[in-house]
């Protein structure tokens, strides 16, 4: 192996890791405040990308990417805190909400996929890239584009970081996720901040939708293999804190872009979720979670 | 071990039956191929919800691989059936063991974990293995999966002959043989055990469970289930596809299983039914047909989060109310000289807090005598009593809300044995009889004590077969025999059976004597039942068992020697002060010794009255 396709390998997984830390985190988002897994975030990527496509394509209204990703982000925000008021808050109170959650969102994940495939139809799509053209690195071509995807995901990541540490509602979240009845107690609104964090994360899986629509291809189940990639983030990462899946997701990304090349593409997604049971059972809080009781 | 009647004798077995009658001759009504088709799917898909119920409803392990194992059934079926060229019968039975082993590996990982974790790492397992079928193409076919799987055959007769009738008669069986096991486990003392480790998991352990022991079991027994109705499904179908093990499938059985009610076993098969074929009603809608099912499960789930069974439930609670209401309005019409002839009382009805109340009363200016009957009777159970005391007292009785020929009543505010301490407080009222003595007979005793420790002026108490409480529900165990008909005290729907079974225990055998019985407890309103005994917590028991150790009224204890329900040493330890010093039970009176042993009871009683009115006689002389 000669040091290039080296560096194309960890190239390729910095930008995968970029990806699927924005997904993850979107994700652990949902699952620390709320308690439940989404099944429907992957769907979110997708509608995500198609609704900017169809702000910024020319094919369509011809916006523009910055418009088209500007409506998008927007636009699944609220979507996102719809979906808490229908798929999730009926049962918040029931006792199975966990089972139930993943039905709703299942069911959710249907309608959606089934709405995009009625309105943009199934076939393949492309976002036009953020930057074209190539840059040289240390010797490297690279492609712009993909830079600007991993510093375009790192940016969103440190502010992201910035809110739950410095605003009074990212505090509220974290506060609402170490105890929902103590945060209730200090007159924390719980069910609005649960629809800001459900809308927050479906903003987030939309940032994730366009970068993959402008690095790759669009079609409407295109948020099923990252949705099954940020659920082996999220539990290698641990949810205890903010960074671990971001760590996990770039740990996980270039694990995944080593293995395409020394296993080939069909072994290297069952290699991962090996690992990944083998973290959940001897290390269940995750990696970089600290030691909790129960889980 | 308590009462745990057999499927024949519950309310089930004769709906069961019909509709298994139906599936049955229903291919000899119509030649529809399309509707046989979607019924053999339905059955597959019934065992597989019901076999995941094991598991996700009764043992709460949210084992997310059922579907993936099923589908790991039906490549077990191809790989033996085809690639190894075996009998496909062989490949059925197989495809059992192949999935309840692979069930077995995947729980090592989740031994130690519980809720979402097992829904994250059953789910990568289902991946996992999707993987690997996809990537042994050489074996599997891959992405495309395995094509004409051979179909099955017995005896030279092919199975895919005559519309695929073999097919559905194969799919029924099993679908019944998969219930049969799964009702036999849930009512084993496995199917106890799972739910105990769901339920309280430290207790169970605690009471020598292992946890490890009941997950694998649970899990490889209904991953087997599953597994052989996949191989079933391979042969039916005659393709394995990888797809099976996506999300899609994963989805339409969670749907079935959460429609119907988990932890219910039938709820599961029913919705299996309802699911396929509703979807097939909107089949012919395309994409528009997973946005409408998708949205029908949601809107199901807040509006009737349930489901299916509980509906069932509500519309069967509904029916039998308003059956044994329209009973009791019909009796209190037609009946009445046939019942004012068994107890030589004129019957009146009387407007009371909890509803009206059918009374009989033998009127007359004398000393009042109040009978209180027990649970699901009426006040003819005491006939005798009337005949042998009306010559001295007053004698009253009346039927509770919800028994007899008393209208139903709102189980929330009416029936609780405090209701019906009030409805007694206002008969006697309407009556106008003052400072009565009161006689209650098991659920009527718990009755009479309350009026009695509540202040109501009671002259004499006495009780048969009630043993009075401490605390709840300690003492219910302590005090009655569970291996009686007991529990059905509480049970909201009877059976035939079952209503004859606890007729017979609480008073005698069915017979020319004893019918009324039996049809009292027909006729009494089920929630009457199931709410009474579910308050009984709420009953003040401290200021029961506080008068009943300090007060000055006589007080007498008049059970049967034999009576099924107690535990007659919690009498002999409770050291109540009472009327007589020896033990005072009556020999052979069982449950209702005033009625199989009337002569001896009657003297008793008159013995215990004639003393308490002497005493207070007495006081009436020590106070003037």
């Amino acid at each position: 192996m000669t040091l290039e396709t080296l560096n194309l390998i960890l190239l390729g997984g910095v930008v995968l890791g970029a990806l699927y830390a924005l997904m993850a985190t979107g994700l652990a988002l949902v699952w620390t405040t709320l308690g439940i897994f989404n099944f429907a975030h992957g769907t979110f990527i997708a509608l995500g990308a198609y609704i900017a496509w169809q702000v910024a394509s020319t094919e369509a209204a011809g916006a523009g990417l910055l418009v088209g990703a500007g409506a998008s982000i927007i636009g699944m925000f609220v979507i996102g805190m719809l979906i808490y008021y229908v798929l999730i808050k009926p049962f918040e109170r029931s006792a199975d909400i966990v089972v139930k959650s993943v039905i709703t969102t299942l069911a959710g994940a249907t309608i959606l996929e089934n709405v995009i495939n009625l309105v943009w139809g199934p076939r393949n799509k492309q976002l036009s890239p953020l930057l074209g053209g190539d840059m040289s690195v240390l010797g490297m071509t690279i492609s712009r584009n993909e830079m600007a995807v991993v510093a375009l995901a790192l940016i969103i990541l440190v502010a992201l970081g910035f809110f739950l540490q410095r605003t009074s509602l990212g505090r509220a979240m974290r506060a609402v996720a170490q105890n929902r009845e103590a945060a209730q107690l200090m007159g924390i609104d719980v069910e609005r901040l649960f629809a800001v964090a459900f809308g927050l994360s479906a903003a987030l899986a939309a940032l994730a939708g366009i970068l993959i629509g402008s690095t790759r291809f669009m079609n409407p189940s295109m948020g099923s293999d990252p949705l099954m990639k940020a659920l082996i983030v999220v539990i290698f990462g641990g949810i205890a804190r903010f960074t671990g899946p971001i760590y996990a997701a770039f740990i996980v990304g270039l694990l995944e872009a080593v293995m395409t090349y020394f296993v080939g593409l069909y072994w290297s997604p069952t290699v991962l979720f090996v690992i990944m049971i083998v973290v959940l059972v001897a290390k269940p809080e995750g990696l970089f979670g600290r030691h909790r009781k129960s889980v | 071990m308590r009462y745990n009647p057999s499927f024949v004798r519950g309310s089930g077995f004769i709906p069961v039956l019909l509709a298994l009658a139906v599936l049955a001759l229903l291919p000899l009504l119509t030649s529809s191929m399309y509707l046989r088709h979607l019924l053999v799917l339905a059955f597959v898909f019934g065992i597989v919800a019901s076999s995941w119920d094991l598991s996700l409803g009764y043992g709460g392990l949210f084992n997310f691989a059922h579907v993936a194992l099923f589908t790991i059934g039906t490549y077990a079926f191809g790989l033996i059936g085809q690639t190894l060229g075996l009998s496909p019968w062989l490949g059925i039975a197989l495809a059992g063991v192949a999935a309840g082993l692979v069930a077995a590996v995947i729980t090592l990982p989740i031994l130690r974990l519980s809720g979402i974790y097992i829904v994250l790492v059953t789910i990568a397992a289902s991946q996992v293995l999707y993987q690997i079928v996809i990537s042994q193409s050489d074996i599997t076919g891959g992405t495309s999966g395995m094509v004409s799987l051979p179909a099955l055959n017995l005896f030279g007769y092919r199975f895919n002959r005559g519309g695929k009738i073999g097919y559905y008669y194969l799919a029924l069986m099993m679908l019944v043989a998969s219930t049969i096991i799964l009702y036999k486990i849930t009512r084993s003392r496995y199917g106890r055990a799972i739910v105990a480790m769901r339920d309280h998991k430290y207790y169970a352990i605690s009471r020598g469970m292992s946890e490890t022991r009941i997950r694998l079991f649970t899990l490889t027994v209904s991953a087997a289930l599953s597994g052989m109705a996949g191989g079933f499904y391979g042969s039916y179908m005659r393709v394995a596809s990888p797809d099976n093990f996506g999300l899609g499938l994963l989805g339409l059985l969670l749907s079935m299983l959460l429609l119907g009610g988990a932890g219910t076993i039938w709820g599961p098969i029913l919705a299996a039914f309802f699911v396929t074929m509703v979807s097939e009603v909107f089949a012919a809608y395309g994409a528009w047909r997973n946005i409408i099912m998708s949205l029908l499960l949601i809107v199901i789930l807040i509006f009737y989060p349930g489901g299916l069974w509980a509906l069932l439930q509500t519309l069967r609670e509904a029916f039998a109310v308003a059956r044994s209401q329209a009973t009791a309005s019909l009796r209190r019409r037609f009946g009445l000289q046939s019942r004012e002839a068994m107890t030589g009382a004129r019957e009146t009805l009387i407007p009371t807090r909890h509803g009206r109340i059918a009374v009989a009363d033998t009127g007359g200016d004398k000393p009042a005598l109040l009978l209180i009957h027990g649970n699901s009777s009426a006040k003819e159970v005491f006939a005798n009593q009337f005949k042998a005391f009306c010559d001295r007292y007053r004698v009253v009785s009346f039927d509770l809300p919800g028994h007899g020929v008393s209208d139903n009543a709102d189980p929330e505010k009416d029936y609780s044995v405090e209701a019906f301490a009030d409805v007694a407080e206002d008969v006697l009222e309407a009556l106008g009889v003052q400072n009565p003595c009161v006689f209650g007979w098991s659920l009527g005793g718990y009755i009479a004590i309350e009026l009695a420790a509540r202040g109501y002026p009671v002259r004499a108490l006495a009780i048969s077969g009630t043993p009075p409480l401490r605390i709840v529900p300690e003492d219910v165990g302590r005090a009655y025999d569970a291996t009686s008909h007991f529990v059905l005290a509480s049970k909201l729907f009877l059976s035939p059976a079952e209503a004859r079974d606890f007729a017979t225990s609480t008073t005698a055998a069915k017979g020319p004597e004893t019918i009324h019985l039996h049809r009292a407890v027909r006729r009494t309103d089920g929630r009457a039942r199931a709410y009474t005994l579910g308050k009984l917590q709420i009953v003040d028991w401290p200021r029961q068992m506080r008068f009943l150790r300090s007060t000055a009224t006589p007080f007498a204890i008049l059970n049967g020697s034999n009576d099924p329900f107690l535990n007659h040493r919690y009498f002999r330890d409770l050291k109540l002060e009472q009327w007589a010093d020896e033990p005072d039970d009556i020999e052979d009176g069982k449950h209702a010794p005033f009625l199989l042993k009337p002569e001896i009871f009657n003297k008793k009683l008159a013995a215990f009255l004639h003393a308490a009115e002497a005493a207070s006689r007495r006081d009436a002389d020590v106070v003037a």
